[in-house]
């Protein structure tokens, strides 16, 4: 029978020679305890980080008394707060509201920490008139009207913010005793669960995993049999030798991509179920989930086309491979700092980092003003003073480190799109790469 | 591009078409060196049909031919051809041939039946037709019974077995095996042999290699030798020897009565010496091995005299190496 007879087809030839090489490979990788110890090793690492947090969400932020109004200076058993709600003199021990007509009893002063959260609408960026004098010292204190409206914009005991495109950072300007007072607990666990999900993703996905894994498995791809020989058996059947490169690549992905998978879906999960906030799960946040996935099999596949090509070239292509980890853990810093410097053009992470960012802006998109409240704490977390060099709330720092902004100069959509097209490029310019080292190799 | 999933697709293979005229493997004028070392040098040859051996002490060169002509290495010099295509830059006429390198490194994770079947598919076999002639090649080199053992259990001569069904199982026209019997048992080297031979009777072009001339001698009597990279010798081993008339060859008889058969070879015009190493063994020197071959059975027969071996002992390669490059013995 012709092949034509039998049906045959380009697709149906390539699919036979693809198929089986990939089937091979990945059975391959199967057996070695190489693969099992890199990826458990890999797992174990992102479980130590999952164990973090989770007990961070488990334990309370201690409540800290941002304006001070819980202590009592003069001693008279009544707290400062009390004094000032009632207009005595918090300084003198002999002018407190028990000597009011009628007498005050005194107030424990747990009522006057955290007595004024935030009541911000994150949601809406656009959002400059907010605030609300949630205890009462600015609205019913003996604060003069031009007083309560320190900001001057017509509203008493609010607060303005005006977002600043140049340093893309939002100017508070609060009204006194407004918000002064905010929940640590509520604002430090959302700022927590950000951070870790955003410093999981970039550092412990797009930059340990993705690189680590295809510096262990994918060097070897083609190496290891060029070594030990076996790679005479596959190269003596008709088939390019750029086929046989693309085919096992296929194995390997068929190894990495599921196990990425199961890693992201696991702490996706557990995140979703623990993360802040009333709902049952945070459905949201599973788009950065999907975006940090994304971005690990982009890649694990432009690594693994990398290694395995460095591999091709030297016996010892692990070698050269190591200083390219050590500039792209260098590009991974920087993008998280300086997101638009154009040195991360010429990384890898750059662009898959980038995925991340804009996903996190489309999911999150009230983060500038988040953490412009995380910095400003109520007022205590600008320098000042009374407490120095600003005290932000806890989580901020963190989140703060592990967030950036996208930094192609884009929209989300575009900077997605235009990230994973260059990295799908790298791809293909480095299988490019390596079939053409493979093809000009001799294989003794 | 959206792969032909229903397989509908009209997309026309281009297939790679062997020139009808050409040989099937051809050298021309081919060199290669390592740096300093030359491997191979000036080698012109062609090959159609039948079973040849390529002989060769180690280093000899045999496996850097196979390699060129396999398309591992690239020539230094001159032109390689496979059914008149260049392998260095096409793999399309592996298709028609089958490899059995000399490596030992092997699968050894996978079974037999495995490896061959995968293997199978590259040359363009589904998943159903692979396994079938993984089936057929297995049982043609007697493992089906141990098919479906992992490789690294194998002894050396399942593996090389498993190698040769591997290169079997495309059907192919040219079968170049390299050193197959190294390491074998007996009864391992016996199979193979078989193998072999018959691989020759159904009129595929085999090329295998050896440095152990008794082992090709009894696959086959067209022989190329290879000596430090040179093309030394090609064509029937026997008719290479005959050439070779100026210079005594020594045949070894073991018998019941040494002496007895002396007498009777001694009439003989073309022997010309005669020694006793023992009482039951008889050396015999000549200058026309051919034409005393020819005569000796009848003395054999017609004396009833009990023979128990007749052996050339300086009928190996070592010995045949010298008198080609006037070495002196």
């Amino acid at each position: 029978m012709s092949k034509k007879e039998r049906g045959e087809t380009i697709w149906t030839s390539l699919d036979r020679k693809a198929t089986a090489i990939a089937e091979f490979t990945m059975r391959q990788y199967r057996t070695r305890l190489s693969t099992w110890v890199v990826l458990g090793v890999g797992f174990l690492a992102i479980s130590v980080v999952l164990l973090f947090y989770i007990d961070a969400m488990n334990t309370e932020i201690e409540a800290i008394d941002n304006d001070g109004d819980s202590v009592d200076w003069d001693g008279d058993g009544y707290v400062n707060g009390q004094e000032f709600k009632y207009g005595t003199d918090p300084l003198d021990i002999d002018s407190h509201p028990g000597l009011l007509d009628p007498s005050i009893e005194p107030e424990p002063a747990s009522m006057y920490i955290n007595e004024d959260d935030y009541d911000w609408d994150y949601s809406d960026a656009s959002l400059i008139s907010t605030g609300y004098d949630d205890d009462g010292d600015c609205r019913e204190s003996q604060l003069l009207p031009s007083a309560q409206d320190g900001n001057s914009d017509g509203t008493p005991c609010n607060i303005i913010l005006i977002y600043n495109a140049a340093t893309d950072t939002y100017l508070i300007y609060a009204d006194p005793n407004v918000d002064e007072d905010p929940d640590e607990d509520r604002y430090g666990k959302e700022a927590q669960h950000r951070a870790f999900i955003l410093g999981v993703g970039k550092l412990g996905f797009v930059f340990l995993l993705s690189i680590f894994i295809p510096l262990f498995l994918a060097t070897g791809l083609i190496r290891d049999e060029m070594t030990s020989g076996t790679m005479q058996y596959m190269t003596a059947k008709p088939i390019a030798r750029g086929e046989i490169f693309l085919y096992r690549m296929l194995g390997y992905l068929a190894i990495v991509w599921p196990y990425l998978l199961v890693v992201c879906s696991i702490l996706a999960i557990v995140s979703g179920f623990m993360g802040p906030g009333d709902q049952f799960f945070r459905f949201a946040d599973l788009g950065v989930w999907f975006s940090i996935l994304i971005a690990a099999l982009l890649a694990t596949l432009v690594y693994g086309m990398l290694f395995a090509s460095l591999g091709v070239l030297w016996k010892y292509g692990i070698i050269l491979a190591l200083p390219i980890a050590a500039w792209e853990l260098g590009m991974a810093l920087l993008s998280m700092s300086v997101p638009d410097s154009s040195f991360l053009r010429m990384s890898i992470v750059g662009w898959s980092m980038s995925i991340i960012d804009s996903a996190a802006y489309l999911v999150w998109p009230d983060m500038d003003m988040f953490t412009a409240a995380g910095a400003w704490a109520g007022g205590s977390g600008e320098a000042s003073i009374f407490f120095g060099t600003g005290n932000a709330l806890p989580g901020y720092r963190a989140l703060e480190w592990a967030q950036s902004d996208i930094g192609l100069g884009m929209g989300p959509y575009a900077t997605t799109i235009v990230s994973m097209v260059v990295l799908l490029c790298q791809a293909a310019f480095f299988w490019f790469i390596g079939q053409l080292i493979f093809k000009s190799k001799e294989i003794v | 591009m959206i792969p032909d999933l229903a397989q509908e697709g009209a997309a026309v293979e281009k297939e790679w078409v062997p020139e009808s005229q050409a040989p099937v493997v051809m050298f021309n004028n081919v060199g290669k060196t390592y740096g300093r070392y030359q491997a191979i040098g000036g080698i012109s040859l062609a090959l159609s049909g039948g079973v040849t051996g390529i002989l060769g002490l180690n280093g000899a060169g045999k496996s850097t031919l196979f390699k060129l002509l396999m398309g591992k290495l690239r020539p230094t010099q001159g032109e390689v051809r496979l059914f008149g295509t260049n392998p260095w830059k096409n793999p399309a006429p592996y298709a028609r041939v089958g490899y059995v390198p000399e490596n030992e490194n092997m699968h050894d994770w996978m079974t037999a039946f495995e490896f061959v079947s995968t293997f199978a598919r590259l040359h363009g076999l589904t998943r159903d037709e692979a396994k079938n002639e993984a089936e057929r090649v297995l049982e043609f080199v007697g493992l089906s019974d141990v098919m479906h053992k992992k490789i690294g259990r194998y002894s050396k001569g399942m593996r090389q077995r498993a190698k040769i069904a591997h290169a079997l199982v495309n059907d192919p026209d040219l079968i170049i095996l390299d050193e197959p019997l190294q390491g074998c048992d007996p009864l391992a080297r016996t199979t193979i042999m078989n193998v072999i031979r018959e691989l020759g009777r159904m009129g595929r072009t085999v090329l295998l290699s050896s440095h152990i001339l008794s082992e090709i001698e009894r696959i086959t009597e067209q022989i190329v030798i290879l000596h430090q990279g040179r093309l030394l010798a090609i064509g029937n081993l026997h008719a290479i020897r005959e050439q070779l008339d100026n210079i005594p060859h020594t045949i070894e008889i073991e018998c019941d009565d040494a002496k007895a058969l002396a007498r009777d070879v001694l009439n003989l015009e073309v022997v010309h010496g005669l020694q006793f190493p023992s009482s039951s063994k008889l050396k015999i020197f000549t200058h026309h091995l051919g034409e005393f071959h020819q005569r000796l059975p009848k003395i054999i027969v017609d004396n009833e005299h009990n023979v128990m071996a007749i052996n050339n002992p300086d009928d190996d390669l070592q010995s045949i190496l010298k008198y080609l490059t006037g070495g002196v013995r």
